[in-house]
């Protein structure tokens, strides 16, 4: 999606962030902390682990010996997963059949998750106390009033500043351990190399293959913990959370594109397209090319914004480095042409004056609301297969409607200050004629 | 004697077993036989050319499902030597919407979802599963309980066979017959209905 900030003086592509989380196949939305808690994965949704689509819950009828009388049975439901695409059940894995419809379906714990998390544990210790001793560093370097005022005027936000609360000159004590520092030193022991290996199974060469029963790489990966090399063992996973983002510029920091909060709604907050903005080329009808021969092409200009625009279109110039992939030559109309405003009432207003534009009929093919046709003359210089592509520049003026008015300004000038912009335009006009 | 008319579109070989429900509108031509509780929606279409179709009991076949016992393409229909090759069809068999069979025999329990296209040399046996919109056009006996799903027609074993469709074929049964006339087979001795 191409957006345009209103500090837009060249290229700069707007900075991805993540603005909510939510699942695709039950829409419930998560704040970020959540997410992170639960492994950027749904609690109610699963996947199939044969061909990864959302698993659906099904209910049959299994008799159950009543709890008051164990002769007598009576119809119990009983619930289990299934895929409707490849048919796959929670019963092939042998996972019993749950007597609540959802919540009741557990992940298998992966063997090794004690290890891991120790790890974790040490190596984010670590790290932090590696960090502490280069903020250390860079802090030993300023003057020592300053981290004093620092802290006292940002307050304890940051975990540097509460570990200095209690000894702020301590940047020159040394690798002393702080006070407050609650955690214990996290000891692990390195992994043992075993010498004996479990010998492979006699068979292992002639045993002949079950294919069904071999999973696919992918359905392997996609459980990192146990990759199963049988399908008996794949076990169905949380679904994985999608996520919205929402999109700024680099330089000034503005908020181009925010997405609504709401997973089921696909509207923005903020939306600054660049289509709302830039007159939009179309092409309308074009002739019989022919190679080395000039023809007519009828293009159109829509201006999307509601004031006059004006629009001059300027011919690539040779060693133009944008212009790297036309296959012809191209002119186009030297004049300024001028877009009326987009007028939501037009349609409907029949009283409304066409306005006067005196426009050049060698030029300007027609002219309806907000929107001119016009020709460019094209002359391919390629022979061949190959489509004919013609570029150009196109230079308008851009109005920032959302930037505040000023003041001091009189009212009948209360127009804002126009950009030009120039864009670079690519027309693919099809193959020549045969 | 019976009469033919254009409606109808019934020819002398078409035998319907008494407790069939066979839709007016589907197109039943050649030699069929269609055994009970057998649902044939309208536009269905079962066409017996290079030889008799002999379908059995409790099947579903869908509308715009397409069965057929057609020449092998590099035959022609005049061509002397050609022995007439029957296609059997199990029981509990449910072709979906729009599928396409040509399978010379299928076994029971078997389902062709929607828009599948099985062709002449498959024979499937129980428990099958044709995915939507997978064209099998092997030449191979597909082993009971597989699925076949997905782009590429890939396979997986079931550890449970399709449930037979009675719930479906019970209710059709009630319904149809209040909003379509049905078929009867013809005798010598009966009128069509």
């Amino acid at each position: 999606m191409e957006t345009l900030c209103p500090c837009w003086v060249g290229e700069h592509p707007a900075e991805p962030k993540v603005d909510s989380h939510y699942c695709p196949s039950c829409l419930e939305n998560m704040p970020s902390a959540e997410a992170k808690l639960k492994k950027n994965r749904c609690a109610n949704c699963f996947d199939c682990p044969c061909c990864m689509h959302t698993l659906s819950t099904r209910a049959t009828n299994i008799p159950a010996p009543m709890p008051d009388d164990p002769t007598k049975t009576t119809m119990k439901k009983a619930y289990y997963l299934a895929c409707g695409f490849c048919r796959w059940t929670s019963r092939d894995v042998g996972m019993a059949d749950k007597s609540v419809a959802s919540g009741g379906w557990q992940e298998p714990e992966n063997p090794h998750t004690q290890r891991i998390n120790k790890l974790i544990e040490y190596y984010q210790q670590l790290a932090q106390r590696e960090r502490q001793e280069r903020d250390r560093k860079k802090m030993a370097r300023r003057r020592q009033c300053m981290p004093m005022a620092f802290s006292e005027k940002y307050g304890l936000g940051t975990r540097l500043q509460r570990q200095r609360a209690g000894a702020p000159l301590s940047s020159l004590a040394g690798l002393t351990l702080k006070e407050g520092e609650d955690q214990k030193e996290i000891i692990i022991e390195p992994a043992q190399a075993l010498d004996e290996v479990e010998p492979l199974p006699e068979d292992c060469y002639t045993r002949p293959i079950n294919l069904p029963e071999v999973t696919t790489l992918r359905q392997r990966l996609l459980q990192p913990d146990f990759q199963p090399s049988g399908a008996s063992q794949l076990h169905p996973k949380h679904k994985h959370l999608l996520m919205k983002r929402s999109l700024r510029c680099r330089k000034c920091e503005h908020n181009l594109s925010k997405p609504e909060f709401n997973p089921t709604s696909i509207k923005f907050k903020i939306q600054l397209v660049a289509v709302s903005y830039i007159p939009e080329v179309r092409i309308m009808s074009i002739p019989n090319l022919r190679y080395m021969k000039e023809s007519q092409v009828l293009l159109t200009l829509t201006n999307p914004v509601e004031n006059l625009t004006h629009v001059t279109l300027v011919a690539c110039e040779e060693g133009d480095p944008e212009d790297v992939n036309s296959t012809a030559k191209v002119m186009v109309p030297t004049k300024e042409l001028v877009l009326a405003g987009k007028d939501a009432a037009a349609d409907y207003d029949e009283l409304a004056e066409p306005q006067d534009f005196q426009d050049d009929p060698d030029v300007v093919a027609f002219r309806k609301s907000n929107k001119i046709g016009f020709f460019i003359k094209v002359v391919p210089q390629k022979e061949g297969d190959t489509d004919v592509l013609v570029s150009f520049k196109i230079r308008h003026d851009f109005r920032n409607l959302a930037a505040p008015i000023r003041p001091n300004e009189e009212a009948g000038d209360a127009t804002t200050e126009a950009i030009w912009l120039t864009h670079h335009v690519e027309l693919s006009l099809g193959p020549l004629a045969p | 004697s019976f009469t033919m008319t254009d409606k109808q579109n019934i020819q002398k070989s078409v035998k319907i077993a008494a407790g069939a429900v066979v839709c007016v509108e589907s197109e039943i031509r050649g030699d069929v036989t269609i055994g009970p509780r057998t649902v044939v929606h309208p536009k269905a279409r079962i066409i017996a050319e290079a030889g008799p179709i002999v379908i059995g009991e409790g099947n579903l076949i869908e509308e715009q499902a397409l069965i057929i016992n057609s020449y092998p393409e590099n035959i022609t229909p005049d061509s002397e030597g050609v022995e007439p090759k029957t296609m059997t069809i199990g029981i509990n068999n449910v072709f979906e919407v729009g599928c396409v069979s040509q399978a010379l025999k299928i076994g029971d329990n078997n389902v062709i979802e929607s828009k599948a296209d099985v062709g002449r040399n498959v024979i499937l046996t129980s428990g099958c599963i044709i995915g939507a919109f997978c064209q099998v056009n092997t030449c191979e006996v597909i082993p009971d309980n597989t699925v076949l799903y997905g782009s590429g027609c890939l396979r997986r074993v079931q550890t449970e066979r399709p449930q037979p469709q009675t719930l479906q074929l019970d209710f059709l049964m009630k319904i149809l017959p209040n909003y379509h006339h049905l078929k009867k087979t013809v005798k010598a001795s009966q009128n069509p209905s």
